[in-house]
């Protein structure tokens, strides 16, 4: 009580959570029939809830989520080496690997950076009913060979390195040698996976539930960490068709692909070079089933 | 309700349950526990974000408690939902972390500037200033109304649930509020004509979406 007439804060608190013995309450509740100031607190007190309830609760930043999972990894590597140890350091090992030159200084462009293949195709895209369509007939195919020509032209014209898995089963001489390449440019931190049909650009599935924040931050943390997704995956095309829409927009290299959210909402987070010397990437986040943008295209750096 | 909606994972692989994963990690399954932690950390980073009110103490007592639940996975009994066993494993983190640490009283602006340097965003949303405000005031209050708080206000847990995560009775986690709530009454009632925060954030989310 303050004074003789009025209650304070936590009278009335506890008149609202009904902690109060009867008699009290029944006084409390007498007082406040009549008494403007005290209902005037008790409406504050109701606001506290609403204000706390309504404060947005932030998703954990990647930063943070990737030093638990290296703890963990940790901790089952002290346990004797259950799954989760450390993965080997990919960059290091393929740091004299005899591929690494040629993709410096491309000879010769992949045209096919918006579809997966099942064998070098040159100039051509496989269309929805997988057949390959070559790109000169593109007039007939608009809808399909617009966005690869665009892509194509964007490649030869930004001169950046488009690592297609042409040019690196090219040299080698089966499917090991094309799923080895593709390790070696997403940068991943786990072990080879096979890859039954290896699109142009690297394909995670984190799930990670991005923020703008997020983004702002160099994204190998995040893209180069999720493990790598199988290409038999149906989401696969799906992932594709957004992927050639975003290509058709940007008309640049797309470079990585990861399926999460952003701010809550499922999203496709494509990665492409806008200028890969000085390694800051064009991101686009789109929704997975529309291809439509999430947000504005924004600049971020790998 | 503020407690996120369920996470994609989750809805992926609806078929197996938290204590089933908790089941398969302890049965030597590496990717079990990975699959718990993405269930759940932004729910638990959300609880020791709020409990403690820094992104850096946050972050380790998080991590804390994730080693901590995997090295107990066989401690834990089943008579709990296992979200209520993480809660309650993050929430003792926070709170020892508290403990230890001699909180010293910090002014006002000081706080304001330190929430200002952990979140340096462009873009100064009301959402974004009441959320400054809100984790400014829930540090005055002393760590155990901050915890009930957090989770009946915040995360929108049941009074029975954040008893559990607490380990104390209903009726102490009644009165942890009341008084939590009395405390910050005056200092956040000037935010009661600001409560269309929900319609701000759609509209937002609409403006993203239409570029």
């Amino acid at each position: 009580m303050t004074g003789d007439t009025h209650y304070d804060l936590e009278i009335l608190a506890e008149l609202a959570e009904g902690l109060l013995d009867v008699g009290t309450a029944r006084q409390v509740r007498e007082h406040l029939a009549v008494c403007d100031p005290c209902g005037e607190l008790l409406a504050d007190l109701a606001a506290v809830r609403e204000v706390l309830a309504a404060t947005p609760t932030p998703a954990m930043p990647m930063g943070v989520a990737l030093r638990i999972d290296k703890a963990l990894a940790a901790e089952a590597g002290r346990g004797g080496g259950v799954g989760l140890a450390e993965p080997p350091d990919w960059d290091e090992l393929m740091r004299d690997a005899p591929w690494e030159r040629p993709i410096e200084a491309p000879t010769r462009l992949g045209a096919e950076p918006v579809t997966p293949v099942e064998e070098p195709v040159h100039l051509g895209v496989v269309s929805d009913d997988g057949t390959i369509v070559p790109a000169r007939r593109s007039r007939t195919r608009r809808r399909w060979a617009v966005p690869a020509v665009a892509a194509a032209a964007a490649a030869v014209v930004v001169g950046t390195a488009v690592v297609s898995t042409t040019l690196l089963a090219a040299g080698g001489d089966g499917p090991g040698a094309g799923s080895t390449g593709e390790n070696r440019v997403a940068k991943p931190e786990t072990p080879p996976k096979t890859y039954p049909r290896a699109p142009s650009y690297a394909m995670t599935n984190s799930g990670h539930n991005y923020s703008d924040h997020d983004l702002r931050q160099p994204l190998e943390g995040m893209f180069g960490y999720a493990q790598m997704v199988g290409g038999d995956s149906s989401d696969h095309a799906n992932v594709d068709k957004c992927v050639s829409r975003v290509v058709s927009r940007s008309k640049l290299p797309t470079y990585a692909v990861d399926q999460g959210q952003y701010n809550g909402q499922d999203a496709l987070i494509v990665a492409s070079w806008k200028d890969k010397a000085a390694q800051t990437l064009r991101i686009d986040i789109v929704d997975p089933f529309n291809c439509k943008n999430l947000r504005k295209p924004a600049l971020g750096r790998w | 309700m503020n407690s996120p909606p369920e996470t994609p994972s989750a809805a992926e692989r609806p078929a197996i349950t938290d204590a089933e994963l908790l089941t398969a990690h302890i049965n030597g399954d590496p990717h079990a526990f990975s699959e718990i932690v993405k269930r759940h950390r932004d729910r638990m980073w959300a609880v020791a974000l709020r409990t403690l009110g820094d992104p850096d103490e946050a972050a380790d007592a998080v991590q804390d408690a994730f080693v901590s639940a995997y090295r107990k996975a066989a401690t834990f009994r089943g008579e709990a939902a296992v979200t209520t066993w993480l809660h309650r494993i993050v929430v003792n983190a926070c709170l020892d972390r508290m403990r230890r640490k001699s909180v010293r009283p910090v002014a006002d602006d000081e706080l304001i500037e330190a929430a200002e340097r952990e979140t340096p965003l462009p873009d100064h949303t009301v959402e974004r200033e009441v959320s400054m405000e809100v984790s400014a005031a829930l540090k005055l209050l002393p760590s155990d109304q901050r915890a009930a708080l957090v989770l009946v206000d915040m995360m929108g847990y049941s009074v029975e649930d954040a008893a559990q995560v607490l380990q104390v009775p209903s009726g102490t986690v009644k009165s942890r509020c009341a008084r939590g709530r009395a405390k910050l009454a005056p200092i956040l009632s000037h935010l009661r004509n600001r409560t269309d925060l929900n319609r701000v954030s759609s509209a937002k989310g609409a403006e993203l979406r239409d570029g």
